[in-house]
């Protein structure tokens, strides 16, 4: 089937939301350079949520010309990444609300561009299709890193970002040209199915190409030893944006690691499975630990949730290692994936507006919260203690299932890491709610008044946070007997 | 076939890198062994069309030079993909031509969005 008469209606809601993103960014310097726009965020909003509609619309079975692939799984990844793009979309309103500095317009069109290039991403059955996605997703985080363009510390996140990135992209490619080489094809199936037989032949240069695109891919992931670009990057970016990439650039990055390894990697007869299973689960585990104990250390709320993202990433790695049934680790890391979204948004939707109140990012403007606005203060201890994995929350749910599915791999010693430092990011999530609940306020500090768009934004978190902890079954119900 | 054969195709890069370098190498050894030697002021100073060399070689360049070398590098590779497209248009057909149309509206509403932030505007 050639790319003519191939069945291009699958890559509408793609379609859709790159017509929307272009109509977004032609509204916005048609409209003037400078001012607020508060309406192309509700436009962005929209545009995102119609797109959901779309994919969820257009779900089902079928490839185009074996470049686009369409099933469950990248239906179910598009619709958590662009209900996560929403919800950071809402965050960034109130944010610039707060910041005239900020060039407004493109800040929302780039944020819709890199939800596309995330889309692609997950939806790619081909490595040149998986690497324009993954570009475009790129370089879009790279100037929303920089945009606040007078801050010091934006600006050299952002060089920081965009160096080590291009870099890992360097990797990644390097990676596949070594697939490319071996079997003459990009096409992600069709290396696939003969990677079994060529591994027999060039061990070597297969493992090497695993390598390479564990390395760029980790490195977007942030897992350890490629995480070392994600606390500077996260503490300069403006909040909103170390949200998006906490979020979206890292769920993203988990849909192509399980696209690639669990397709491509897993050869016809498991014979590849074994030579890359105990590399992730080595890293995991060092993922884990360096996350955890390095968050122990920090001062700076959005440098703690960098940590954090880092070691949440070692535990989301778990599932991928102890691979027992593919269909299932999928099951397993939609469902925490789902979990992290709401848990992390909501966090940083309360970081948002706390810090921007304070104009302070250190855990001192956390002080005496639960005395300035009650319903803040509890809404961010569930979000803390949902990462942290306490009972009754969707953390909780999503680890214990991680737990299981490594203990049923025969993994654990993995999963006993796992359980191990869990207990210790207690500590530093602890940290932040004693400053909220046991300290007094800072004596400038006043009544906090959260703005309509970050209020919803909680409660929708908060909402989905202590339901899936307390009825999992809802979710995971459904989610355990699909076919992915 | 096992790795063996797969680097013994390497041969042939290791000969273009050799080749790569001995040319050069050679050439200009070879020039300067039958070239004859007589150097002057006038003759060593730096060639530039023709005008008098001024100042040092490392300057600061205007901020703005590099966003405009940014819009010409883009229209210049646009340049490149339009030449393909255009002379294999007639096989493409209307899905081609569409597909080039797209491209180019995109690069379009670019062009419009530098021309609105004054990129365009050299002060």
């Amino acid at each position: 089937m050639s790319a003519y008469n191939a069945n291009w209606s699958l890559m509408t809601p793609e379609i859709v939301l790159g017509i929307l993103a272009l109509v977004i960014f032609t509204i916005d310097f048609m409209t003037g350079v400078k001012g607020k726009k508060p309406f192309l965020g509700r436009m962005s909003i929209i545009a995102l949520l119609v797109t959901a509609v779309l994919v969820y619309i257009n779900r089902g079975a079928g490839t185009i010309a074996d470049i686009f692939i369409v099933d469950h799984f990248s239906t179910m990844f598009k619709i958590i990444l662009l209900v996560g793009v929403a919800i950071v979309i809402a965050i960034s309103m109130h944010y610039l609300d707060k910041n005239d500095d900020v060039y407004q317009g493109e800040f929302y069109s780039l944020m819709l561009f890199a939800a596309l290039g995330a889309m692609l991403m997950v939806s790619s059955a081909d490595l040149i299709t998986l690497y324009i996605g993954l570009e475009l997703l790129s370089i879009s985080s790279y100037c929303l890193a920089g945009f606040k363009k007078h801050n010091r510390k934006s600006t050299e996140g952002a060089i920081k970002y965009v160096v080590l990135g291009g870099t890992a992209s360097a990797f990644i490619l390097y990676g596949m040209s070594f697939l490319y080489g071996l079997t003459g094809t990009t096409s992600i199936i069709d290396i696939s199915q003969v990677i079994s037989s060529l591994y027999v032949d060039y061990p070597f240069i297969v493992v090497m190409s695993i390598l390479f695109m564990l390395a760029g891919f980790g490195f977007k992931i942030s897992i350890v030893p490629f995480h070392m670009w994600a606390p500077d990057v996260y503490e300069g970016s403006p909040t909103p944006v170390t949200a998006f990439l906490s979020v979206v650039s890292k769920i993203a990055g988990f849909a192509i690691v399980l696209r690639v390894f669990f397709t491509t990697f897993l050869g016809s007869e498991g014979v590849l499975y074994d030579e890359w299973t105990w590399i992730i689960a080595i890293i995991a585990t060092v993922t884990m630990i360096v996350g955890n104990l390095i968050a122990l250390t920090q001062k700076n709320i959005k440098r703690l949730m960098a940590y954090s993202g880092v070691a949440q990433a070692g535990y989301l790695l778990v599932p991928i290692a102890a691979i027992f049934i593919p269909s299932y680790s999928i099951g397993v890391i939609i469902f925490y994936s789902i979990v992290y979204v709401f848990m992390t948004l909501g966090a940083f939707a309360i970081i948002t507006l706390v810090t921007e109140d304070s104009g302070r990012d250190d855990f001192s403007s956390f002080s005496g919260l639960y005395k300035r606005s009650p319903y803040m203060a509890i809404a961010m201890s569930v979000f803390l203690l949902g990462l942290a994995g306490l009972p009754l929350t969707a953390g909780f749910v999503g680890k214990a299932w991680i737990f299981i599915s490594a203990a049923q791999a025969g993994m654990l010693w993995l999963a006993g890491v796992m359980f191990v430092t869990s207990v210790i990011s207690f500590y530093y999530y602890f940290g932040v709610i004693k400053q909220m609940f046991m300290n007094e306020p800072n004596p400038n500090d006043v009544e906090l008044k959260a703005p309509l768009s970050i209020s919803v934004v909680v409660t929708i978190a908060l909402a989905v946070t202590i339901i899936l902890g307390v009825l999992p079954g809802l979710m995971i119900d459904w989610i355990a007997y699909i076919q992915w | 076939m096992g790795l063996g054969v797969y680097f013994d195709n390497y041969i042939f890069v290791l000969l273009f890198m050799f080749l790569g370098v001995a040319l050069p190498v050679g050439a200009l050894t070879f020039g300067r062994l039958v070239r004859p030697n007589n150097p002057y002021p006038t003759k060593l100073t730096t060639y530039e069309s023709g005008i008098e060399p001024t100042g040092d070689a490392q300057v600061r360049y205007h901020v703005a030079y590099y966003i405009v070398a940014l819009e010409f590098v883009i229209f210049d590779v646009e340049t490149v993909f339009l030449y393909p497209w255009a002379v294999a248009l007639g096989e493409l057909g209307w899905v081609g031509l569409n597909a080039g149309l797209i491209f180019i509206a995109i690069l379009g509403l670019g062009l419009a969005y530098s021309w609105k932030k004054k990129v365009l505007e050299w002060n």
